[in-house]
């Protein structure tokens, strides 16, 4: 095998969903199931080389703790230089084990799911360009390359949320969406200047290594650096106080609610955090005009953020009523332990989490995705109903992620879950509590959620005629139910851990011991997140085993509408633009129209004319007048010559 | 080679006069074919462009012809790296600019002759080393944009329109006029010139008076500015590109805007540096005004064309930014900005007149929905607009990424936050109001308000796929564009930052020197 | 008693005289012939001040020059009282304030 294979694998992996984007896009858009095969062919070879790589890396990464391939000098003006390489280690193996694997479960479902659309061939192009972007990311070796494919995955985020444009409430979630995250990219470009500046370079590997020196300059700008690049994550994962994107972005078609806000863009930010991960350290300095930070570590502030976000989110899915809406607040909550577990220095609990969220959360969308196939695209889960014995591989698939979800032994939410809160107990007790109330609260809304969508009666035509999904629908979520099983016994976190914590030692034991492993290790968090799951569960089930409506509206009253309505962010943020840039723009205007133009060039045109009117008197056209003007002339020229 | 760059437009024009006015058809088939080859022609000059081999000067492809011995005009001209991209540009833009034209159906024969006039005047000037000729074939650009607007314009505001932007950009030519034979007479009278190689050679050995310099630079700065649509005195632009017509409006913003910023860089910044660092921190508030001042008009605009006006003027503010830092990156990236906004802005004023003739008006809030009639455009337009809040894939990202990376190294002290703040904030602003155009225009419903709207044909296509391949091309590979342009601008860098101390770079700490210097070697390998 | 000898300034002075006059003349009177008499008197002054040279410098020149001055006068009133003829057809009145159409 020549020496370059993995590094000619890697670039095979990331350019197949472009060629196939591609050719869709110029060639077969008349042909939708071709378009489709190119599509689901390209992103499968994906997966396999993937695999493939993973396998052959194994070894190499015992010695070495990353490859690269060979780099491309993109942009190279003095000291800036941009190249284009990838680089190949633990963390981006296991990101594009998931890209490829669950984005090829996603397509091959999609398939099925979007049969009927005109737009077919659209959506797999659209889907290839998503892939690439994502895989750039994944691959990357440096921030700029980072963010070129960070904007790519926003704008093909866009497409697809946006993909049934003709519907005024998708183009406007779809714009929503793109110019939540560009805010996000506004630090995000600030923090990688400032770090260049200060560092001077841009990789990956060139930076750790001038990190290793310590240089002094750096102390001061750290933990804004850190900060401004944390602003990035918080667009791209929807994290407080850019998280309105995320619900509205479920206008999209169900497999993209899958692809991108459950497996792969929002996990974006968090892969982007722990790959950054050394860049943040101890440093708690802050320019003098956010001195009153000082002490504060950036990781401290991103730890906070994400127990908020998870609080705030887990709170607003408790009174959702639309199946997508629930599960997209699940993501947003379980988005904000993936952060908090980064800003309390666990980067590989937060990979772990990803890892095994990607695959229930997909299986969940995807779930929901047949549940709203078979009911006549009914999303009100209180339209539902009675659903187990219509659909049972659904029911049954469901019910495992939501077990993985809420954290229940031995399914992989469980040790993932745990590891998160094993982290939080060890470095803060308001943050563990946080956490811990958090669990309580996904046992709830999940619960909630599927006794009412699945048991019961049913509440609607829609549910009583309801069947189960094609096959072509159905063996993607048993594909999935697989990991979401099991994934807790393969050893993800080592795996990862070793590439991000390269000096601790790795303990990873035989089959019986990582089924216990979180009791012996962390007693204390393994047993409240069973707690918080029994709490939950009985909680739901005594509200919501037998319902036909919901009886918290009644019990919280003014909470729980403040809980559906999201509490009022999107109200409180379209007020603030209007104050701030519709002002703005308002008043730039005035000055363009009245001041610059008006003031200043029909201003000048005035009085040029005025001016104009004011000589033209001296045109009298009297002959006199001009007469003695001349007389006049020549006598001052006499007088000035005889002087 | 360059000469039949400028001369076969020249000649196109000359041959359409004696056409007779009722061969429509033949006329259109002469302007397309000479633009063609134009344009032909200057994308294998830019192929064969190689830094390395340049000439007296770092200039290949020269072309000098003697004129007045007396008064030292010849007609001189040459590329270096810096305005080989710029007339690649030139010439595809006019090429596409030719292409729309087929929306004019009264008086064509006047119509063709200015255009060719236009076109030959815009490449003579980006090609021009002789500041006599390249002051003359800008008035051979200018003049007949005044002509077209006149006559083939659109709006209510059409006449008030062509006088205001004639008489601005003749006002803002007047001053440079003063400044560029001011600078003519600083050299004394024996060795007086309009060659701009020789006087760059000149004021190298000689370095201008700095009183002179302190004076001369202002003239420029504001008399080339007013070309190129400088806050302040930017009003001129989307009022006049709201009432040209679309070929009008595609050269003018995208190529001739950039013959003030040309003039900057080759003339006021190499020959008087001690004046251009006096004056740069003006140059950067006057250029954040651009950024954020006509973002936020643009943003209330509520007719595409002056939406795009406005965003363009926006553009140039990253242009200047990138000169006001007065480091190879800035300056390097203001040409790429300048290429790839010429691109851009004919771009998307193509596509806005190909909107006009279908839907007969561009007035968002009546438009609606044309995505799904008009498929070709709208996917042209979204690209158009993506492309112009700065998505990497396109070349204004590598523009205005160095630009950015630039500023920071410029010489603006703690302001430095502030400024690169604000040029950023400026792209997120413009992505607010180019996704609300895409939503107002494409997507939504009222497809059904336009029954006739017809998506282009494969002929009507071809100048949007040129323009995209090439905003593309340059997005993917910036070095194709970036390599030619990184040795002649460290020659202005180097000039302009003379005798100051050099001040553009940031004072580093010791350990950062040292990497600084390790980088440096490392490029230099 | 005896009488000062006639110098040249003494007919300076009275060539000077009549120039004023004639300026104000065409200054300050109203009609057009008035005017042009007036006209002719500068002209006169003129010839007066150069046939005074002429004879205290013992030059002919002078006296030549006042033969052309004296033809180019005489064309000059040929054309001009053709021209106010024809204006005063033309308009009907010889009062130069109500023509006033040369103004813009």
């Amino acid at each position: 095998m020549p020496e370059n294979f993995p590094q000619d694998l890697a670039w095979l992996i990331l350019l197949l969903p472009l060629v196939a984007a591609i050719a869709i896009t110029l060639f077969t858009r008349r042909f939708p199931r071709l378009s489709a095969q190119l599509s689901i062919t390209a992103v499968v070879l994906a997966f396999l080389a993937s695999f493939s790589l993973f396998l052959l890396m194994q070894e190499p990464l015992k010695i070495a703790s990353h490859a690269e391939a060979t780099a491309l000098s993109w942009l190279s003006i003095g000291d800036l230089k941009v190249e284009l390489g990838l680089r190949i280690d633990a963390l981006s193996l296991l990101m594009l084990l998931i890209v490829t694997g669950v984005g090829g479960a996603i397509h091959i479902y999609s398939a099925g799911y979007m049969k009927d659309d005109p737009g077919y061939a659209r959506y797999f192009a659209c889907l290839s360009l998503f892939t690439f972007s994502m895989l750039g990311i994944v691959l990357a070796n440096n921030l700029v390359m980072m963010f070129i494919f960070w904007e790519l995955v926003g704008v093909s985020s866009y497409l697809l949320i946006g993909f049934w444009f003709a519907k005024p409430s998708a183009a406007d979630a779809a714009k929503k969406a793109f110019l939540t995250n560009r805010l996000g990219d506004f630090g995000f470009i600030l923090g990688i200047i400032l770090v260049w500046a200060t560092l001077g370079s841009v990789g990956f590997d060139e930076l750790q290594m001038r990190l290793g020196k310590a240089p002094e300059a750096w102390a001061g700008v750290a933990a804004l650096a850190g900060l401004l690049i944390f602003c990035g994550a918080m667009g791209k994962s929807a994290q407080f106080p850019l998280h309105v994107w995320l619900p509205d972005a479920m206008e999209g078609p169900t497999p993209v609610s899958a692809l991108i806000h459950a497996a792969t863009m929002v996990a974006a930010g968090v892969y982007m955090l722990c790959r950054m991960f050394f860049l943040f350290g101890t440093h708690s300095v802050w320019p003098a005009s956010l001195g009153f930070l000082n002490g504060i570590t950036a990781l401290d502030l991103i730890a906070w953020i994400g127990g908020l976000t998870a609080l705030m989110a887990a709170l607003m899915a408790v009174q959702q009523n639309d199946i997508k809406r629930i599960l997209a607040y699940s993501t947003l909550s379980q988005l904000g332990y993936m952060v908090m577990a980064v800003g309390l220095s666990g980067p590989d609990a937060a990979m772990y989490h990803l890892a095994t969220h990607a695959f229930f959360k997909a299986l969940l969308f995807l779930g929901a995705g047949s549940v709203i196939y078979a009911c006549h695209h009914e999303q009100d889960i209180w339209r539902m109903g009675g659903l187990k014995k219509k659909m049972p591989v659904t029911y049954w698939t469901f019910l495992i992620g939501t077990l993985a979800l809420c954290g229940v032994p031995p399914f992989s939410g469980f040790y993932s879950k745990d590891e998160i809160l094993a982290v939080a107990s060890r470095h803060s007790v308001l943050l563990f509590i946080l956490a811990t109330a958090v669990a309580v609260l996904t046992t709830f809304y999940m619960f909630r959620l599927f006794f009412v969508a699945f048991l019961g009666k049913e509440r609607s035509e829609n549910a009583a005629h309801a069947h189960e999904s094609p096959k072509v629908m159905t063996w993607p979520l048993v594909v999935l139910a697989v990991p979401t099983i099991f994934a807790g016994f393969w050893g993800i976190q080592a795996f990862v851990g070793h590439a991000l914590h390269p000096q601790e030692a790795v303990h990873s034991g035989n089959f019986l011991e990582t089924l216990f492993a979180p009791f012996s290790h962390a007693p204390l968090a393994a047993l409240m997140g069973l707690g918080a799951v029994l709490f939950g569960f009985s909680a739901a089930s005594s509200l919501y085993a037998n319902t036909e409506k919901d009886p918290l509206p009644n019990m919280l009253g003014g909470l729980s509408r403040a809980m559906r309505d999201r509490f009022y962010f999107d109200e409180i943020y379209s007020g603030l633009i209007t104050i701030t840039h519709e002002a703005a723009s308002k008043l730039a205007n005035w000055l363009d129209r009245w001041v610059i133009a008006g003031l200043g060039v029909r201003g000048v045109h005035g009085s040029t004319e005025i001016l104009g009117r004011a000589l033209r008197l001296v045109q009298s056209g009297n002959l006199q007048t001009y007469a003695f003007l001349f007389v006049a002339g020549l006598v001052l020229v006499l007088l000035y010559a005889l002087n | 080679m360059l000469t039949s760059i400028i001369l076969i437009p020249f000649l196109a024009a000359l041959a359409i006069l004696f056409i007779p006015r009722n061969f429509r058809f033949v006329i259109r088939v002469v302007a397309l074919a000479a633009t063609l080859i134009t344009a032909l022609i200057a994308v294998k000059l830019f192929l064969g462009f190689d830094a390395a081999t340049a000439g007296a000067g770092g200039y290949k492809f020269i072309h000098k012809i003697p004129w007045v011995e007396s008064l030292g005009i010849n007609y001189f001209v040459g590329v270096d790296g810096i305005n080989i991209g710029l007339i690649l540009m030139g010439a595809l833009v006019a090429f596409a600019a030719t292409c729309v034209s087929w929306e004019i159906q009264t008086n064509e024969k006047l119509y063709y002759v200015l255009l060719m006039v236009m076109t030959g005047g815009i490449l003579g000037a980006f090609a021009s080393l002789d500041l006599f000729f390249f002051y003359a074939f800008h008035e051979f650009a200018l003049v007949p944009t005044f002509i077209m607007i006149g006559l083939w314009g659109r709006g209510e505001n059409k006449n008030y329109a062509t006088f205001n932007i004639t008489l601005y950009l003749s006002l803002g030519a007047l001053i440079a006029l003063f400044g560029l034979i001011a600078l003519y007479l600083q050299v004394p009278a024996p060795q007086r010139t309009f060659d701009i190689v020789a006087l760059t050679e000149y004021f190298k050995a000689n370095p201008m008076a700095v009183n002179a310099q302190h004076f001369i630079f202002p003239l420029l700065l504001f008399g080339f500015g007013i070309l190129v649509s400088l806050w302040p005195f930017h009003t001129w632009a989307p009022l006049g590109y709201g009432a040209a017509p679309t070929a009008t409006a595609m050269l003018h913003a995208g190529v001739l805007k950039k013959f003030g910023l040309y003039g900057l860089i080759r003339i006021a910044l190499p020959l008087m540096p001690s004046g251009a660092q006096h004056w740069l921190s003006v140059l950067a508030i006057l250029c954040l005004g651009n950024i954020l001042h006509c973002g936020w008009v643009a943003m209330r605009q509520r007719d595409l064309n002056q939406l795009i006006g406005n965003s363009s003027v926006a553009h140039m503010g990253f242009a200047f930014l990138g000169i006001a830092s007065l480091n190879l990156i800035g300056i390097t990236g203001t040409v790429l900005v300048m290429v790839a906004h010429g691109f851009l802005a004919a771009l998307t004023f193509g596509l806005s007149g190909y909107l006009r003739t279908q839907t007969h008006t561009l007035d968002m809030d009546k438009m609606g929905g044309l995505l799904k009639k008009l498929p070709f455009i709208g996917v042209a337009l979204i690209m158009a607009m993506m492309a112009g809040c700065g998505l990497p894939g396109f070349a204004n990202f590598a523009g205005e990424l160095s630009v950015l990376f630039g500023a920071w190294k410029g010489a603006f002290g703690h302001a430095q936050w502030f400024v690169v703040a604000a040029a950023w904030g400026g792209l997120v602003i413009g992505g607010i109001y180019m996704l609300r155009a895409i939503r107002d225009v494409l997507h939504g419903e009222g497809a059904e308000k336009f029954p006739d709207a017809k998506d282009a044909t494969l002929w009507r296509k071809a100048p949007f796929v040129v323009l995209l391949v090439a905003l593309l091309i340059f997005g993917v590979a910036p070095r194709l564009l970036s390599d030619k342009i990184k040795p002649a601008a460290e020659n202005i860098v180097k000039l302009s930052t003379a005798g100051a101390g050099g001040k553009s770079f940031e004072p580093l700490k010791v350990t950062e020197r040292k990497v600084a210097r390790a980088t440096q070697s490392g490029a230099a390998k | 008693m005896s009488l000062t000898p006639v110098g040249l300034e003494h007919y300076l002075v009275v060539s000077a005289a009549l120039f004023c006059l004639g300026v104000l003349g065409v200054i300050l009177r109203r009609n057009l012939i008035v005017m042009y008499m007036s006209l002719e008197l500068m002209l006169n002054a003129a010839n007066l001040a150069l046939v005074a040279f002429s004879r205290f410098n013992n030059d002919l020149n002078g006296q030549v020059m006042v033969f052309f001055i004296i033809t180019v006068a005489a064309a000059e009133v040929a054309v001009g009282l053709a021209l106010i003829v024809a204006l005063y057809r033309k308009r009907q009145t010889a009062h130069v304030e109500n023509l006033t159409t040369m103004k813009l």
